[in-house]
């Protein structure tokens, strides 16, 4: 599966390559907004994305017994194929280290998912989004604990920026909120169902900067997003357990090609663990690197460059 | 991982001139100040070079009316720079929204505030 994937990769690459570029438009805007990629919780655009690497680091108990630390490695390659419609591609590297008993390590299952932008307000930053994640069975490591059955996991997604509160509290306005909600549907009919919910509440000093107020913030303390993520699985049948989850505050820094984030991760309960992680996240604007690949649609689409109504739509 | 890095490589060899979103750097009035003499110009500084007609710069006054003086242009040694005349502001509150589009067509917008007081 994995040598389909990169195969599979190498000829969309090739592809991409020859079909020249209209407007370029990718990243998360939606009118004055830009909305980051952040790290635990994915954001509602279809857009062309290159995540990679994402790592994060825990310490957790496994049932009833020692410590062990957790490092997983990840990337993920999203591609938009129509416009407002994309397909993403995810895998994840895990290392265990147990305090007693043998290291081991492996991939879990490689996840293929897609994604379709509805609808879409740029005067009100807003953004609604449906997509589909596919967690294919038995493409990953047994040793690590990858399902031998696959998953999937309709979602739906969300995104709102506060610019279109009244003047008089403009620096309420750098706030946006992008969320998701899902439901796992495991296709082993003995494991649980689960709500899987995601939350990111994001201050952008960008936006501050640039629409409300020139508050003389040097770079590149007005380059970062300082964020909170909310991030919860709850079982809903078959004795899937109580609900875990992780409160993981940090911060993005936007550069000029590449996006830097780093967050705690804070479980939110006893069951999901005692240890307080990291995760630390490289997303890189493949778009601004190589614009005549990526940034567009594979097929049709893009804006108008001749639209001549600035405050407009983006997409 | 080796396949991946081949990948990677085939994309880089597409490579043909890194920029970038043009980004608001700084504006003339300040973003969200308050002067108390009328500019003769709005000046907005980009992260980017842009291509100018499909770049726009609009300043309306506070009842919604286009008062700049649709003279939009790029200053001749600063393709970042871009620039409209306005007339005598009168005091009040000035709404300026751009659409900035850089040299490799990435598309952003903005809106911003001034207020020119007595």
């Amino acid at each position: 599966m994995k040598k389909f994937a990169v195969r599979g990769a190498i000829a969309a690459a090739a592809l991409c390559g020859v079909i020249h570029p209209r407007a370029v438009m990718a990243h998360g805007f939606e009118g004055d907004r830009f909305f980051p990629p952040t790290i635990e919780t994915d954001d509602p655009f279809a857009v062309d994305e290159l995540s990679i690497p994402t790592v994060s680091l825990f310490h957790n108990p496994p049932d009833g017994g020692s410590t062990t630390r957790e490092i997983d490695i990840g990337g993920e390659f999203d591609k938009e194929l129509l416009p407002g419609w994309d397909l993403e591609f995810s895998d994840v590297f895990t290392l265990l280290h147990p305090k007693v008993g043998e290291s081991t390590n492996g991939w879990q299952n490689f996840s293929l998912g897609s994604k379709l932008e509805l609808i879409q307000n740029a005067d009100h930053e807003f953004i609604f989004s449906i997509g589909c994640d596919w967690d294919i069975g038995g493409t990953g490591g047994r040793s690590i604990g990858a399902n031998s059955f696959s998953t999937f996991t309709p979602t739906v997604f969300f995104g709102k920026g506060l610019g279109d509160l009244p003047d008089s509290v403009p620096m309420l306005k750098p706030f946006a909120i992008t969320g998701e909600v899902g439901e796992d549907l495991p296709t082993e009919a003995a494991n649980p169902n689960a709500l899987e919910v995601g939350l990111a509440l994001e201050y952008s000093l960008l936006y501050l900067e640039e629409n409300v107020k020139d508050t003389g913030m040097p770079h590149p303390f007005r380059d970062m997003i300082p964020l909170v993520e909310f991030t919860m699985t709850n079982p809903q049948n078959r004795g899937g357990g109580p609900a875990t989850g992780n409160i993981d505050p940090g911060v993005l820094y936007e550069s000029r090609y590449f996006q830097l984030g780093a967050e705690a991760v804070i479980p939110m309960n006893r069951h999901t663990g005692p240890n307080v992680g990291f995760i630390v996240n490289v997303n890189i604007f493949f778009d601004d690197m190589w614009p005549k690949i990526f940034g567009h649609p594979l097929f049709g689409g893009g804006p108008n460059l001749a639209e001549n109504n600035p405050g407009g739509s983006a997409k | 991982m080796k396949k991946l890095l081949l990948a990677l490589l085939c994309c880089l060899a597409g490579l043909d001139g890194a920029y970038a979103h043009a980004f608001l750097d700084h504006a003339d009035p300040r973003v969200g100040s308050v002067i108390h003499a009328s500019p003769a110009e709005v000046k907005i500084w980009f992260t980017e070079k842009l291509i100018l007609p499909f770049s726009d710069v609009k300043v309306v006054d506070a009842a919604g009316n286009e008062i700049d003086k649709r003279d939009k242009r790029l200053d001749p040694a600063n393709g970042a720079l871009l620039i409209v005349s306005v007339p005598a502001l009168k005091p009040g509150r000035y709404t300026v929204t751009w659409r900035a589009t850089a040299v490799d067509t990435h598309v952003t917008h903005g809106t911003f505030t001034f207020a020119v007081s007595p």
